[in-house]
């Protein structure tokens, strides 16, 4: 007892300390379930009902250095489904780092990103339990404005442990245009290298134990037209298929971007093709469910919806080699997208008194064509060429102001998922989704927001209807009611109610969230990268504190 | 148990908090450049600081709502709003077409490996920071229609 007293009185000082201090900043956050019993979705059958992650993290800056340590702690038990090797409590982060005007040194774990990631990104996403730093140093060099230089060496963070396997970094950007002194466009370069050092002693296959990968990128922009490319290429390493090294081959990735802007309007495109661009800290890590020891970062280039119906068949990026049976060969993904926006004027007949936007995506995803040998587990892949269709998505947003207490939001969605390929089970599913949502402004900070809308589906669990209520009392209370329901399954027993109510306090920077609900089984994907959530039911609290 | 009333007691004594100069990280502009935070905010005027995504739908709506009143604020008052994206690199091609399709007046930087958004330990986004220099004097989290005024009215008395 008094050990929780000390606790209590230190954790109090410390919160004092750092609001008087405006170098210390303390974050901390606290998620956590109480799992229940289903009469529908059935009996929670895992141990302890009650689970909690939590995390805090303190930074303090004095001078040109800096510090600061993330504890974790997943008590009693981690939230379901995310990785086993989150148990218990420890200190999972440190850093110490010194900045001056032209360099950066890092001792410690220090997350990183080179171009867009497909060659190296390490984060944090707490939501889908991806910590991937890097512990090791890091040193960043400036000598101009227009050039910098970065070198890493570490092992990468997997649980509260760091991978056997070493990594190696170089980056380089450079700004042309600024160099040149030019005014009416903007040029800039970038090269990297990232290496992974693993021993390997396997005597089957021949091939080194570091991996090299090259990343070269540029980007330019003149007036209201802009363009991108990275290519990035990974040297041969083991592919692994059920656990076992088949074969030994190279990857590469490929990422062209442009588009157009001006006021009222906007345009943009992308296409990437990527081959066997999976790339691990450890070789045996591959294929894992929990998103643990990625080194790079290789996300859905899908539009990421709004609204309940419209995220349950999400496209998952296909980078990786997986020979599943005859039928079922995969090496890599090659496809695009487009957005558009646009603003239809105001006091026009379409536009109205205040104006419409729309916008408008479409994207389309296909498997690499080319000859496969499935007993050999040996594949060329064509250059351009599309191979099975994965995935395809179009969707029409609309959103209108009435009056200036009322607007709403017209949505509309048809999706083309290719479950087979996309989670190796099987079938095809297309749908039809139509949302719409009005928000009413009461006057003195409250609100009241209300949606409806229906997902349209002959294949997998057919039609669905939902419906949410938000209401906002003012800038420091909002509640709300929601609810989908799988009306239209074959299965009677499946045509269920995932209905969620919960509310939020919020002051400042400080957050409180309470829910109570029945979740879907599903993905939950977060900047494309998805996490599998079991089917669940019970009260969700989640505290946000920062000081 | 007495756990939860602990906290409740902490969070009622921490109301006030010391102005904490804004951690000063690297960004990047539109264009590509490198800059530092504290580097882009001006001294002699007020600064909000927003941090938004193109797929955080109330982001979008408090950015929405305040263009609509921006020309008046900047006419009262000697303000500027910086728009951090902390989109990262699968919806980072989304933010150029969609400025420029809302029309939005303000500057915009990107945090693109989230390192401010770590820095200042947020956790949900739409977060809104009032500066006076680099000093932060207010934060807001979350969008509820009408919260604009209330900005507006804070950042009318610290001028």
């Amino acid at each position: 007892m008094r050990k929780i007293i000390v606790l209590k009185l230190f954790f109090f000082s410390i919160i004092t300390f750092a609001q008087q201090n405006d170098n210390l900043f303390i974050g901390l956050e606290s998620n956590s379930q109480y799992y229940v019993d289903d009469e529908k979705t059935g009996g929670f059958m895992e141990k302890n009902r009650f689970r909690s992650n939590n995390y805090l993290k303190i930074d303090y800056s004095i001078s040109k250095f800096s510090f600061g340590i993330q504890a974790e702690g997943y008590e009693p038990m981690s939230l379901l489904n995310y990785s086993p090797d989150f148990n218990n409590s420890t200190i999972a982060l440190y850093y110490a780092k010194y900045t001056s005007k032209k360099i950066e040194a890092t001792a410690g774990y220090f997350y990183e990103q080179y171009g867009s990631g497909l060659i190296l990104r390490s984060w944090e996403d707490r939501q889908l339990g991806i910590n991937n730093a890097l512990r090791g140093g890091r040193i960043k060099f400036l000598p101009t404005e227009n050039i910098t230089f970065s070198a890493l060496y570490g092992n990468q963070r997997s649980g509260f442990d760091v991978s056997d396997a070493s990594i190696y970094g170089f980056n380089s950007e450079l700004n042309l245009s600024s160099m040149l002194k030019a005014i009416s466009w903007n040029l800039d370069i970038g090269l990297s290298y990232v290496g992974r050092k693993e021993e390997n002693n396997n005597t089957d296959f021949n091939f080194n134990d570091l991996t090299n990968a090259f990343s070269s990128r540029l980007n330019f922009s003149k007036n209201n037209f802009y363009s991108s490319a990275e290519f990035v290429s990974k040297s041969n390493d083991a592919i692994i298929i059920f656990d076992e090294i088949r074969n030994v081959k190279p990857g590469s990735a490929f990422l062209f971007d442009i588009g157009y802007g001006k006021r009222g309007f906007g345009v943009n495109a992308n296409f990437r093709r990527i081959e066997n661009m999976t790339f691990y800290s450890e070789r045996n890590a591959t294929g894992n469910i929990y998103n643990q020891n990625i080194i790079n970062y290789i996300p859905a280039l899908t539009k990421q919806h709004d609204y309940l119906l419209t995220n349950i068949y999400v496209y998952q990026a296909q980078p990786q080699v997986s020979f599943q049976d005859f039928a079922l060969l995969k090496i890599g993904e090659i496809g695009g997208q487009v957005d558009l926006f646009y603003i239809l004027k105001k006091k026009t007949t379409l536009g109205g008194k205040y104006g419409t936007k729309i916008a408008l995506n479409m994207s389309y995803w296909a498997g690499l064509s080319g000859d496969y040998d499935y007993l050999n587990f040996e594949y060329d892949a064509d250059l351009l060429r599309f191979g099975k269709k994965y995935f395809s998505d179009i969707s029409l947003e609309i959103r209108k102001k009435w009056t200036s207490d009322w607007n709403s939001v017209f949505y509309y969605v048809n999706q083309y998922y290719n479950k087979r390929y996309i989670e190796e089970t099987f079938g095809i599913v297309k749908t039809d989704i139509f949302v719409s949502e009005s928000t009413y402004k009461m006057g003195a900070g409250k609100s009241l927001r209300f949606e409806t809308q229906h997902l349209w589906s002959k294949d997998d669990r057919k039609n669905w209807v939902g419906g949410t209520i938000e209401f906002n009392l003012n800038s420091r209370f909002a509640a709300y009611v929601n609810n989908i329901y799988n009306y239209g399954n074959d299965d009677e027993t499946k045509r269920i109610h995932y209905y969620n109510f919960g509310g939020s306090y919020t002051k400042g920077a400080q957050r409180f969230a309470l829910n109570y609900g029945r979740q879907r089984g599903g993905l939950i994907c977060i900047g494309g990268v998805c996490r599998f959530v079991p089917e669940s039911t019970g009260l969700t609290a989640n505290i946000v504190l920062s000081f | 148990m007495k756990q939860p009333l602990f906290l409740f007691c902490l969070i009622l004594s921490t109301v006030a908090f010391s102005q904490k100069s804004i951690p000063n990280s690297t960004l990047r502009t539109l264009d590509g450049k490198f800059v530092k935070i504290q580097d882009e905010i001006s001294n002699d005027k007020i600064t909000v600081l927003s941090f938004w995504a193109t797929w955080c739908v109330p982001c979008i709506n408090e950015l929405d709502a305040i263009s609509e009143i921006y020309d008046d604020w900047q006419e009262n008052i000697n303000m500027e709003l910086i728009a951090v994206s902390t989109d990262d690199s699968r919806t980072q091609k989304r933010i150029k077409p969609m400025i420029s399709g809302k029309d939005w007046p303000y500057k915009i930087l990107l945090d693109k490996n989230q390192e401010l958004k770590r820095a200042l330990n947020i956790s949900t986004i739409p977060q809104t920071y009032i500066l006076k220099g680099s000093k932060i004097i207010y934060i807001h989290s979350g969008y509820s229609p009408g919260v604009e005024d209330e900005l507006y009215q804070i950042i009318k008395d610290n001028i």
